[in-house]
């Protein structure tokens, strides 16, 4: 049984896909489709989480198939409890961005429509490719899936991007799809590497039975630690995210946020953590640079003047945290990296989305000129200080547990790495709390508060009339909508589940991770 | 040696024999029958063209293809032995040289087909067209399957001849006529360096064949250092041929110069016949100096991949960025040679067959490539990148197939045989010659800009939206059906195309 749910958690996005395609011509029953096969998909990997036992070794639990007889690649599927929740929240996103998209009518930038069905298209196989990385326990085969997000995403921000800029959005979509491609590669050779030293593809194994030792397992584990860096993004290979996460569409930076980042985290655990000896200086250097993210980020939206923006640098920030409970090597850390990873994804998702339904009120993300939205538009502005709260990590609320975690493990690192550099790590990132704290906060008071008011000298004046297409604040706008809150109702739920009772996911994931992992403290 | 009879293997011989026979009969029936009258005349010399590659195929897969890929080895024109061990031979037919074959034949079945784009244009004399393409495929066939010095070259230099030829035969078109001399000169120069090497190695070694040399190595009978010159003239002079940098010069305008369907001749089944060139000199017959050859190698390689991906990002033009992208593709390809210098022989034939299963997929979606870049050629002849705004609506078969052939040959999903013979090559210098797969990793991210550019113009809507105005010819829709559907059939099983081909070298 699990087998067939497994090939169908990664068959059923595609068949709906092509579907979707198959139906383009009548639009809004294509759409209808892609938004089932979003449901669909859900339903199949609620079942899929029922159904496992949350191990990846009993028998009939995998899918194991020969696939490139030459290379010894195997089609290798499994789900555990370290997996099974990514899948979970990956699931639930899309459902929600493909629920959006009904009322979507994107925007003619240039040489007619960009027609709304494409872009759900996309979104499936991005879905796809994301869930088959997520249950892939081979490392060839993960590359494949890792990859194959790639050029769709690429589609998504260079074609839906923002209207209003096109010559930055296609620099972005550039950027990301080069920075990426060339981190993957990178990591792929990295695997290779693995794989003269420990003779199989199968990471199952791997962790099982090698022991990484000498230069080749250095090497190689530092290209794939540098491969996942560029895709989680890691301080100082984040600069592709920014552009990426601001310019592209709503659904795009929702997808882009929750889910595409995942894939790094992702890997640092399932493909990293097996192929390193945390006796290495690799190990702190990574951690190191996840902290260094932390506090870099937290200054950088310190000064954001866009709202997109200053999500995306919040993701740094978040990712900081995520890498640092990995490098701890502890069953607490990756108990924190997987509950960071999921809470990241509900509550960012749900930041972009109310990002998105600003930008649709008001045409602009600019935050010198959004203020008062408490008083303009109660509902959304209540719902984004929930979400901001969440975001900062307030204690129950789920962004509290992964961070807290991640800071204890660093605390409590494994007995192989050096201590008083753990020590001070734990310092500087509970130093980010702070600031994350600070600079969301300042947010809640500058926009939806009303911020300072500032001198406008008659120069400036000019260029807001003659720019300020949407008058703001003027016209009456629609708060919160219905279909609004159906889209973000499951995000909100989960997140204060989660923040109320962690324990939900943190048992699974800590079994998963002593039995994928077994020499962890 | 003996001068009695020598038996024949015929079988072995008749596929090529089989080529070339066709070759003389479209000659002879396109010389016979006067000027075509009609359209439906004019296409008969490719109707005989394809008629006689499959012909070739369906014999060669009856009469040798059980025995071969059961590891057999049947050989032609062997001489008995002056030195001690077997008898060497000039003619051998292996899995290797299956594999070769059916690159070969492959392509000069879908090289026939794009020609019939000419056919309307009428510029082109059809029968002469198809005779050089006929013959220069022949030598490709047996430059493969050769086992001697002698042999290789002289089937080297039957690949190029007529290939001059096709490169220059439309009538009235100078650019044409000046793709080919270029063409002619720098071939003509690699020949005779490549001669120069192998007279060397001869010197060096006191024979022709292959297999006698690799013995005259190993035993350490003959200097080494006169054998070392000798193999580095040969791989320049079959550098050449391969359009490794920096002896690729020729190759962009070249290819621009010529017919669309001869660039897609000179890029897959040319660029082959370099490659197995390379491999039967290099693995078969000085497998001993591989710490000399394959550093210079792995040089060329990463010079070639690196020089061909930076100078595309800046083309607007189609088949000049094919070019570009086919001398970047040529350098991957190399990797595997790169990476063998202290690789033992069994692991030697293991690591290049990763080549051989790299130029299989390459030859597929280049020519799937090539194909769209012709039926756009109909309408279109300046070949801007810009001209292909909007193909995906409107001739959804070229526009997909083109689509599938760009990520392919970018590496990425969907195009997945791309990126599994990448991963392939990638594991070949992964840990021999890690530096050149860190190298290679870059320049798939490099060549991903243009590739995508490319396919952005794809999808982008049509400056006029309307119905399509292309009038593809049957033979070139043909082709890029066939070649579309070979590369999406074997991205769902890789292992159809990768298997049998990886397997080749390593038995």
């Amino acid at each position: 049984m699990i087998p067939v749910l497994l090939n169908g958690l990664v068959a059923a996005p595609v068949a709906f896909a092509l579907l979707a395609a198959l139906a383009s011509r009548r639009e809004r029953l294509a759409v209808g489709l892609a938004v089932l096969g979003g449901f669909v998909t859900f339903a199949w990997s609620v079942w899929l989480a029922v159904a496992h036992d949350g191990r990846l070794g009993s028998a009939g639990s995998t899918v194991d198939v020969l696939w490139l007889g030459a290379l010894d690649v195997h089609w290798k599927l499994g789900i555990d409890g370290i997996s099974g929740p990514l899948v979970l929240m990956t699931t639930l996103v899309f459902v929600t961005a493909l629920f959006s998209l009904r009322r979507y009518a994107p925007e003619n930038a240039e040489g007619g429509p960009r027609r709304t069905v494409s872009l759900a298209v996309l979104l499936l196989v991005i879905e796809a490719g994301v869930l088959g990385a997520f249950v892939a326990l081979d490392m060839v085969l993960f590359f494949v899936f890792f990859e194959v997000a790639l050029i769709p995403m690429w589609f998504v921000i260079n074609t839906w991007g923002d209207a209003h800029d096109p010559a930055t959005r296609r620099r972005a979509a550039t950027r990301f799809l080069i920075f990426t491609v060339t981190g993957s590669a990178l990591m792929l050779v990295g695997f290779l590497l693995v794989r003269t030293d420990a003779g199989t593809f199968d990471i199952v194994r791997i962790a099982t039975s090698y022991t990484p030792a000498g230069a080749t397992a250095v090497a190689a584990s530092a290209l794939v630690a540098l491969g996942l860096a560029v895709k989680t993004p890691l301080w100082p290979l984040h600069i592709w995210l920014p552009d990426a996460h601001s310019k592209a569409p709503t659904v795009g930076s929702v997808v882009l946020a929750a889910v595409l980042l995942k894939l790094g985290t992702y890997g640092f655990l399932r493909f990293w953590m097996p192929v390193t000896s945390p006796e290495w200086v690799l190990v702190p250097l990574v951690a190191a640079l996840g902290v260094v993210g932390i506090v870099y980020a937290a200054l950088a939206c310190l000064v954001q003047t866009d709202l997109k923006r200053l999500i995306a640098y919040s993701s740094v920030g978040h990712m900081g945290f995520v890498v640092l409970a990995a490098a701890t090597f502890t069953v607490g850390g990756v108990q924190g990296a997987v509950f960071a990873s999921v809470a990241h994804g509900l509550i960012t998702g749900l930041l972009f989305f109310l990002a998105g339904a600003i930008k649709d009120r008001y045409g602009t993300t600019d935050l010198a000129r959004l203020t008062v939205l408490y008083g303009k538009v109660p509902r959304l502005g209540g719902v984004f200080a929930f979400a901001a709260m969440a975001s900062l990590g307030l204690p129950g609320l789920a962004g509290f547990w992964g961070e807290m975690l991640a800071i204890r493990s660093a605390v409590d690192q494994a007995a192989a790495l050096p201590e008083v550099t753990y020590r001070w790590l734990a310092f500087i990132a509970a130093l980010g709390v702070i600031l994350t704290s600070a600079y969301f906060l300042a947010l809640m008071r500058g926009m939806l508060q009303g911020g300072p008011v500032k001198p406008v000298t008659q120069a400036e004046a000019t260029v807001e009339v003659v720019a300020d297409t949407v008058p703001l604040g003027e016209a009456a706008v629609r708060d919160v909508a219905g279909t609004e809150w159906l889209t973000w109702a499951p995000l909100l739920a989960l997140t204060l589940l989660l923040g109320v009772v962690p324990g939900l996911l943190l048992a699974p994931v800590a079994d998963a991770a002593r039995a994928f992992l077994g020499g962890l403290g | 040696m003996s001068g009695g009879a020598q038996q024949i293997d015929w079988a072995v011989v008749t596929p090529p024999l089989v080529m070339a026979c066709t070759a003389v009969v479209v000659l002879l029936v396109d010389a016979f029958a006067g000027g075509p009258r009609t359209r439906g005349q004019a296409l008969v010399p490719a109707a005989l063209t394809v008629a006689g590659v499959v012909a070739t195929s369906v014999y060669t897969v009856w009469a040798l293809a059980r025995d071969v890929t059961q590891g057999q080895v049947r050989q032609t024109f062997c001489v008995d032995s002056a030195l001690n061990g077997p008898a060497p031979c000039s003619f051998a037919v292996d899995q290797v040289t299956l594999v070769f074959w059916a690159i070969v034949l492959f392509g000069a079945l879908v090289v026939a087909l794009l020609g019939t784009a000419a056919v309307a244009e009428g510029r082109t004399p059809q029968g002469e067209w198809h005779f050089l393409l006929l013959s220069s495929a022949t030598g490709a066939m047996v430059m493969a399957a050769s086992r001697d010095l002698i042999t290789l070259v002289v089937a080297l230099e039957v690949v190029s001849l007529p290939a001059f030829g096709m490169v220059g035969l439309r009538l009235g078109d100078r650019r044409a006529s000046e793709a080919s001399m270029k063409f002619f000169l720098v071939s003509v120069v690699s020949s005779a360096v490549t001669l120069m090497g192998i007279s060397f190695v001869y010197g060096a070694t006191g024979s022709v064949f292959l297999s006698q040399i690799d013995v005259a190595l190993t035993t350490g009978s003959g200097p080494r250092e006169v054998a070392v010159i000798g193999v580095v003239l040969t791989i320049v002079g079959l550098a050449f041929k391969v359009a490794a940098v920096p002896f690729h010069m020729w190759v962009p305008d070249t290819y621009v110069g010529a017919p669309i369907a001869v660039a897609a001749y000179l890029s897959v089944v040319s660029k082959a016949a370099g490659f197995v060139g390379l491999l039967l000199v290099l693995a078969y017959g000085l497998p001993d100096l591989a710490s000399a050859w394959s550093p210079v190698v792995g040089v060329l390689a990463a010079l070639t991949m690196t020089v061909g991906n930076v100078v595309a990002l800046w083309q607007q033009h189609a088949v000049r960025l094919l070019a570009w992208s086919s001398v970047a593709q040529a350098g991957y390809i190399l990797v595997p040679f790169g990476a063998v210098a202290a690789a033992s022989r069994e692991e030697m034939s293991s690591v290049l067959s990763r080549s051989a299963g790299y130029l299989a997929m390459y030859a597929v979606v280049n020519l799937c490539a090539f194909g769209v870049a012709t039926v756009v050629g109909t309408r279109y002849p300046a070949q801007r990148l810009v001209d292909y705004r909007g193909l995906v609506r409107e001739e959804p078969l070229a526009g997909w197939g083109l689509a599938f052939a760009l990520v392919a040959l970018a590496g990425l999903p969907p195009g997945v045989i791309g990126l599994l013979a990448k991963v392939v090559v990638f594991s070949s210098a992964a840990g021999p010659a890690t530096w050149l797969a860190i190298v290679m990793a870059v320049n798939v991210a490099i060549g991903l800009v243009y590739y995508a550019r490319w396919l952005m113009e794809l999808f982008r809507p049509a400056e006029t939206a309307g119905a399509s105005t292309y009038d593809v010819p049957n033979g070139v829709g043909a082709a890029v059906g066939m070649t579309l559907t070979a590369a999406v059939v074997f991205s769902v099983v890789p292992g159809l195309l990768l298997d049998p081909v990886l397997a080749a070298l390593a038995p």
